[in-house]
């Protein structure tokens, strides 16, 4: 490991993409921000549509492919993660959404986030709240209050995107700056805390 | 016997041959693993290994009938399983029914503990899945006592309590059948394996060998650290599978359209990509020797190699010829080339042979003239009541 990272995540499909685009930004928010605390941080960008098959691939084998175990590992590995998707059907894209699923569980525990969403126009906003942040919960990400829903019109009327996303931007670094993530201890380190050595399994320690 | 085994094991399923459109029958399937059981002996494999499952598409319910069976019509073959269900199954049965099928194959049998990946089965048994690991680990514990104690006196959480239980027939020779725990990544099965110093085994099949490599690096650890010996003087065995013709080209064409529909991994990466990421060999039986050979690079010398030659709807005469080239043109050369690399102390293969004649040297055997608990004088009688209060008497 080199200097902390963020994993910037997107599950648009479009080429070019607003959610990219949104990506993008939110990104470039959270680095400005980081700087003002005096920390430097890398971000590497996790695009999910070239992972598309892979990613179902994984799903009925549960074998990874190069590329996307080096993606998985880009996103557990980091110091926190920007999750972008566009909506579909009142949603998360069933391409987000997979990727997310094809992760170990208790992976993402602890991990400052933030997310975002575009869609064609703000009545899908509540995407955000109604799909977005149940699932980051149950994840146990540590979630930024802000998240910012791009619809087709904020990229061309002068909207609050960008000072919503400069707020976002904030409160990701203000977060990993005040309460970054614990590590997970790993079970298969006999000398860590998470190993259950079987004394303690039989209630002996 | 050599220092290593070789063999085959089976998952049971009945799938429709995507070739020909015809899905054999149960009983055709169940013939069939007697016909491959029978090929395995005479090709000079040491192994047969049974799967256990309690729903359709596979067969495989009751072990221990079918390798009683087999035993009877085997001379030399070793009867294991891949895997017992020590969650789900009463660990009395398994203590019962593992014993009767030593006494019957002479000490013909070892099986692998697994906790099953079936959802399921655990609450037509009575369990919940929440529990598996804290099953696998009081079932085991009680199935060792049941399996060394004449009489046992036993309460736990998950099982009704036992008082004055004598599990029948005592092991054989007074020494257990050798237990495998299989586990594809949970380290606390790995812990278990090594804290008894048991056997590990890892399927190896469906993974990238990075699990099987970290499981059983810890299996190993940990075997040392509860004083069994050197880390490499543990017991480990492994999956692994195959498909062989004699042009790599021509292995490809034919087991393509079974992969390519396969129950567990089919429809999703090609041949190709999962013959990379995984153990799966599909190629000459050089190519089968090459890769299996390099098993050894990331879990050390090892005890046990089994295949899985008969899933997907093989049809059963390809299956008893892909047995016929593993014993054949495959296994010999493993042999041969695993000997001469192996380091000095690696233990053998466990058999039943080697483990009464060191339990004897150890002081461990319960007893040898075929009725151990009573040669061990803790219950002469059939009269439970008397049993339990001479056991009282002892205590106090």
């Amino acid at each position: 490991m080199t200097s902390p990272r963020i994993a910037v995540v997107s599950a648009g499909l479009g080429e070019p993409s607003s959610t990219k685009l949104l990506a993008d930004r939110l990104r470039d928010a959270t680095l400005r921000a980081l700087a003002a605390h005096g920390q430097h941080t890398e971000a590497v960008d996790v695009v999910l549509r070239p992972l598309a098959q892979d990613i179902a691939s994984h799903m009925v084998t549960h074998n990874p492919s190069e590329a996307l175990a080096a993606a998985i590992r880009e996103v557990v590995d980091a110091e926190a993660i920007i999750a972008v998707t566009p909506t579909f059907n009142m949603s998360y894209s069933g391409l987000f959404k997979s990727f997310f699923d094809v992760i170990e569980e208790g992976q993402l525990a602890s991990i400052p986030t933030a997310l975002g969403a575009t869609g064609g126009s703000a009545r899908h906003s509540m995407v955000m709240d109604t799909a977005m942040r149940p699932m980051f919960s149950y994840l146990k990400a540590q979630v930024v209050p802000t998240g910012v829903f791009a619809a087709s019109e904020d990229w061309g009327s002068d909207s609050s995107l960008e000072r919503r996303i400069e707020r976002e931007g904030k409160e990701l670094a203000d977060l990993m700056v005040a309460l970054p993530r614990r590590r997970e201890a790993d079970p298969f380190d006999e000398s860590g805390e998470a190993f259950v050595s079987f004394e303690q399994m039989l209630g002996h320690a | 016997m050599s220092s290593m085994q070789f063999g085959i094991f089976s998952v049971s399923d009945i799938t429709q041959d995507p070739t020909t459109g015809r899905t054999p029958t149960e009983h055709e399937r169940i013939k069939g693993w007697i016909a491959m059981a029978e090929k395995a002996e005479e090709v000079g494999l040491d192994v047969f290994a049974a799967g256990e499952h309690h729903n359709p598409p596979f067969f495989s319910s009751s072990p221990t009938t079918i390798l009683g069976y087999i035993a009877a019509r085997t001379e030399r073959l070793i009867l294991s399983t891949a895997t017992t269900l020590i969650t789900t199954n009463d660990p009395l049965k398994i203590a019962e029914d593992f014993a009767m099928l030593q006494h019957l194959s002479d000490g013909r049998v070892d099986l692998t503990l697994g906790r099953g990946n079936t959802g399921p089965v655990y609450p037509w048994f009575g369990k919940d899945i929440r529990d598996g690991i804290e099953l696998a680990i009081e079932h085991y514990a009680l199935l060792r006592k049941l399996w060394t104690e004449p009489v046992v006196n036993w309460s736990g959480k998950h099982r009704t309590p036992l008082t004055g239980y004598t599990s029948t027939p005592a092991p054989l020779d007074g020494v257990a059948p050798f237990v495998w725990h299989g586990s594809i990544r949970s380290p606390q099965i790995a812990e278990q394996a090594a804290y008894y110093g048991d056997g590990f085994f890892h399927n190896n099949i469906f993974w990238n060998k990075e699990h099987t490599e970290r499981m059983v690096r810890l299996y190993r650890s940990r075997f040392a650290h509860y004083g069994h010996g050197e880390p490499e003087q543990a017991f480990v065995g492994l999956g692994g599978q195959i498909f062989m013709k004699s042009t790599e080209r021509e292995a490809k064409e034919r087991f393509r359209p079974f992969f390519d529909v396969a129950p567990v991994y089919g429809h999703g990466p090609s041949l190709e990509e999962f013959t990379e990421a995984t153990p799966l060999t599909v190629g000459t039986p050089e190519q089968v020797i090459e890769k299996t050979l390099r098993f050894r690079d990331y879990v050390g010398d090892y005890q046990r190699q089994l295949f899985l030659v008969d899933h997907a709807g093989l049809p059963l005469q390809e299956v008893l010829e892909q047995i016929e080239v593993l014993g054949t043109e495959v296994v010999p050369v493993l042999r041969r080339e695993f000997d001469s690399v192996r380091q000095a102390g690696v233990p053998d293969a466990p058999t039943h042979a080697a483990r009464v004649v060191a339990a004897r040297a150890a002081g461990t055997q319960l007893g040898e003239q075929g009725g151990a608990w009573s040669e061990q004088g803790a219950r002469s009688d059939l009269d439970t009541g008397a049993a339990i209060a001479r056991q009282g008497g002892d205590a106090a």
